[in-house]
């Protein structure tokens, strides 16, 4: 609830299954969902903790998730960005949690 | 805001594959079911403010699965339901509350009987509350948008008649409490009522007031979240379309109202630092009160209504107006009133106009000043002077001398005001800039003497001035002449003028520096062109070539006769057109044949007849004038000892003396006069055959002038008339040895009446041969052409010389007739050509 105390750098994500993953925040923030959800100003749990379950994600898809984040973050502002390398088998659960975090815009 | 809405379209998506969802069994119907009572329970939780055990993402995941299952609609329809019920039930009833009757009368009439502390605090409540009721409102519905976003992306985005989520709920505040009025007694809407009550806040702040500025700025703020319309164009915020224009009516009616007041209760200071600070609070209200983006509007407001609406009246004001402003330096003043006037006029017309008229007024009045000053000045001198003729013939000389610099003084003073203030207020603006030099160069052209005043300026600079000062100061010096000379109109006069000058300072060895007089004669050639300076250049250049030729000749007679060194000669060989004609005795109007010269004494005679072979063995076919006006001789003087007297009489005296060149003439004749003889005047003149004039300066500074008075005269007064006698001043004594005679006629004095019609009929006449030339030039290269543009061609190809009059030269196209240069055709209907003819 306190506004003052400045966000933390780090956020956690959790997995469906249990898997934790610990990523910048500023990386996390890519998708507007995991934005909205850890606006300090929505007191939502998220929010509070910056700690964001996804029950219906499993861990490998997150890893994944999270390598995206951090690919992104890292090349954002570069130009001849490298391939990144993608499972074809983890294609579909890829897309469909892309959408679910709103990863199109 | 939280974070931004809408973003892409619908481009192809690819859309997910539809998921095995858990719960299979209760049903798609169960499981919407669900999902909705889920997010319903958010809503309140968030309109409570009690969202704190909610998950972001298990809601955010109930709304995806709707939107999956397309019931994306329904959840639609619902939760604006629930918003719109909501809002009917919490929100709505804490504005009614707030809409009294005395808030709507007040609005109504701000100047009613409540005071204004009552109205500010009923103001500041009903800002209040709606404030609070509006951030409430945004905060839950940013909130409820989040966790709805996939309800955009998933379902709104993909039909074209539905908005956002979050316009929808958003607008819900604009329709249910701005466009309603909520009192039955009253049929004023509450953002009519909202904008009038802001509007009387910052009333009471312009009148000096403490408001609340930031409970206004959430105000505008809400005002700039909210659209007319749903599609939420810029244009369309009702900030822009309510707020502003009756902000910027209102501030019109005050500002002209303000104006109106100080026209009638102030002065123009007043009214200038008023103004700025009106726009300084316009801008600081724009910044902390209202948008930003009203402040070109509003400033635009204060400048139509402050400044621009009574201008003239405040500049034209007795007392503190521009005028007044101008006379007494008030730099701060001007300064303001420059950055007002430069944001409504570029050109600045009004301070212009002003500004022009002032510079010409007190221009000439310089020049009635200076008449006044004169005037008394000459009667002071003959009350405590009284010192006989000498005094009332030569002081006026002096005085115009001094008056001449004076007023060349008093010019540069208020120029050097006028680029003090253009620089310090007007921050070097070139509009003004162009109109002061413009009036400068009228007000300097409409005093007739200008030309002759500039030349005697610099030529006292030269002569005494510049004696002590540094390079620095001299510089400056150098640069306003040559900023006066560049407002001259008639710049052949100032060259006839500055050549009479610089001739009588070079021959009389009275200029202080060559390297200045070579300074300001190329900054002379870089301004007007080298034409301008040929003459003074050939000056310098005939000294240059005289002082050699002086030495050669030195070398020459020591060779021919080395025991002879009787006679020192010191030659200066002028070039005839270089020289002014008064110079080179070339005055043709005095009758006494000045030409002539005069009788040399013997060993003059000898001396020159020496130097003109010399010179005329090198130099065929050229002749030589002897000028004796110009020069000066240094003659050995014995006086004998006086018997019976004691001291320095009592010894025999020698003593250099420096006497002009006809002095020496007249002395000489002494020479051959027993003691006690005398001459009288017509009997020197006989002998010598100076002219009258001549003769007078050469008996003046020999036997009038105290320090080097070697002959006595008879009457000793001041004067030298005809039928005075002369004789040799044995008891003559002096404390120095060498002994300068003053040269009557080398201080370069203003001219008197005859003698500058004389200066302007020979200028006039030298004018007239040059529009001859410029009439004849154009007429070669044109065959034919109306009168209408010879005119105007002759008047801009003299226009950096002079500005001929037409009337002159219309004569000299009838003179060019009659000389048959020109004809006019004696075709019809083309009567005012001119045609050359070969």
């Amino acid at each position: 609830m306190d506004d003052l105390a400045p966000p933390s750098k780090y956020v956690t994500l959790v997995s469906g299954d249990g898997f934790e993953f610990v990523v910048l925040r500023e990386a996390a923030m890519v998708s507007p969902i995991i934005k909205g959800m850890l606006d300090p100003r929505s007191q939502f749990v998220e929010a509070q903790h910056a700690r964001c379950v996804f029950q219906e994600m499993s861990g490998t898809v997150l890893d994944k998730v999270v390598e995206y984040f951090h690919y992104w973050y890292r090349y954002k502002d570069s130009e001849d960005v490298p391939d990144m390398d993608i499972p074809v088998e983890l294609c579909l659960e890829l897309l469909a949690a892309a959408d679910y975090l709103g990863l199109d815009q | 805001m939280i974070s931004g809405r809408g973003g892409a379209g619908a481009r192809g998506r690819i859309r997910p594959p539809r998921r095995i969802v858990r719960s299979q069994a209760a049903g798609e119907g169960a499981d919407f079911d669900a999902c909705w009572n889920m997010i319903k329970e958010a809503l309140y939780d968030i309109h409570n403010k009690s969202c704190g055990r909610l998950s972001f993402e298990e809601l955010y995941r109930a709304a995806y699965k709707i939107v999956l299952k397309k019931k994306g609609e329904v959840l639609y329809e619902r939760v604006k339901e629930f918003e719109e019920q909501w809002f009917a039930e919490h929100a709505i009833p804490k504005i009614e509350v707030l809409v009294t009757k005395s808030l709507i009368n007040m609005s109504v009439d701000a100047s009613s009987s409540a005071s204004v502390s009552e109205r500010r605090q009923t103001g500041e409540n009903f800002l209040k509350g709606l404030r609070d009721t509006w951030e409430d409102h945004n905060m839950s519905m940013n909130m409820t948008a989040d966790i709805l976003m996939y309800l955009d992306r998933g379902y709104t985005q993909q039909e074209p008649r539905r908005v956002p989520i979050f316009a929808t709920t958003i607008a819900l505040f604009r329709d249910h409490i701005l466009r309603s009025c909520l009192n039955a007694n009253s049929d004023r809407s509450i953002g009519d009522i909202l904008i009038s009550v802001m509007l009387d806040q910052i009333d009471m702040e312009r009148r000096g007031d403490v408001i609340d500025r930031n409970l206004i700025r959430s105000n505008t703020r809400m005002l700039s979240c909210l659209y007319e319309t749903e599609d939420e164009s810029e244009n369309n915020k009702l900030y822009v379309t309510t707020f502003e224009p009756r902000f910027l009516a209102n501030s019109e009616v005050f500002y002209a109202r303000e104006c109106e007041r100080l026209l009638r209760e102030s002065d123009a200071s007043t009214w200038l630092r008023h103004t700025e600070t009106r726009l300084r609070e316009e801008t600081d209200r724009c910044g902390t009160t209202i948008e930003l983006e009203t402040l070109p509007k509003v400033t635009k407001v204060v400048e139509e209504k402050l400044i621009l609406g009574h201008l003239n009246d405040f500049l034209a004001m007795e007392g503190s107006g521009l005028r007044w402003m101008i006379d007494n330096d008030k730099i701060h003043d001007l300064s303001i009133l420059y950055r007002l006037i430069a944001r409504v006029d570029d050109e600045k017309t009004a301070l212009r106009d002003i500004l022009q008229k002032r510079v010409v007024e007190l221009g000439l009045e310089i020049e009635n000043v200076l008449k006044n000053t004169d005037f008394s000045t000459v009667q002071g001198d003959g009350e405590d002077g009284g010192e006989g003729e000498k005094g009332k013939t030569l002081n006026p000389a002096a005085q115009q001398t001094a008056a001449a610099i004076k007023w060349v003084d008093d010019v540069l003073r208020l120029k050097d005001k006028f680029d003090y203030m253009l620089q310090e207020c007007f921050q070097g603006d070139l509009v003004l800039q162009a109109a002061l030099t413009k009036s400068f160069a009228e007000f300097i052209n409409l005093f007739n003497r200008s030309s002759e005043y500039v030349s005697l300026f610099i030529d006292d600079n030269l002569k005494r001035g510049i004696r002590g000062k540094t390079e620095a100061e001299v510089d400056a010096i150098v640069e306003k002449s040559i900023v006066l000379i560049r407002y001259l109109q008639d710049k052949d006069l100032f060259q006839t003028y500055y050549q009479r000058h610089l001739g009588r300072r070079l021959l009389h060895g009275k200029s202080e520096s060559h390297d200045v007089e070579k300074q300001i004669i190329s900054r002379m050639k870089q301004e007007l062109g080298q034409q301008f300076t040929t003459k003074f250049e050939g000056m310098f250049r005939d000294l240059v070539t005289s002082a050699e030729l002086t030495s050669t000749y030195r070398d020459h007679v020591r060779k021919l006769d080395p025991e002879d060194h009787t006679i020192d000669l010191n030659v200066n060989v002028l070039t005839t057109n270089y020289w002014p004609s008064e110079v080179m005795g070339r005055s043709a109007q005095s009758g006494d044949s000045s030409k002539a010269g005069c009788t040399w004494p013997a060993e003059v005679k000898k001396l020159q007849a020496s130097f003109e072979q010399f010179y005329l063995t090198n130099r065929n076919g050229r002749k030589l004038t002897w000028i004796g006006t110009t020069g000066s001789a240094d003659i050995k003087c014995v006086f004998p000892a006086i018997e019976g007297k004691s001291g320095p009489l009592a010894r025999e005296r020698r003593y250099d003396l420096n006497v002009p060149t006809y002095g020496m003439v007249v002395l000489s004749l002494f020479n051959d006069l027993k003691d006690g003889e005398s001459l009288s005047f017509e009997d020197i003149q006989a002998k010598t055959s100076l002219s009258t004039a001549d003769l007078t300066r050469a008996l003046m500074a020999i036997a009038v002038a105290p320090k080097s008075r070697v002959l006595a005269k008879d009457p000793p007064t001041k004067n030298v008339k005809p039928g005075d006698r002369f004789s040799f001043n044995a008891s003559f004594q002096s404390k120095t040895i060498r002994i300068k005679a003053p040269i009557i006629n080398a201080v370069s004095k203003a001219e008197n009446k005859e003698e500058r019609k004389a200066t302007e009929d020979k200028n006039n006449q030298t004018r007239s041969y040059i529009i001859d030339a410029a009439i004849v030039r154009i007429m070669k290269a044109r065959k034919e052409v109306s009168h209408s543009q010879l005119i105007s061609e002759v008047l801009s190809v003299l226009a950096g010389r002079f500005k001929p009059d037409v009337p002159m030269i219309k004569r000299r196209i009838e003179d060019l007739i009659v000389r048959e240069y020109l004809e006019r055709p004696d075709e019809e209907g083309a009567p005012s050509m001119y045609r050359y003819l070969a």
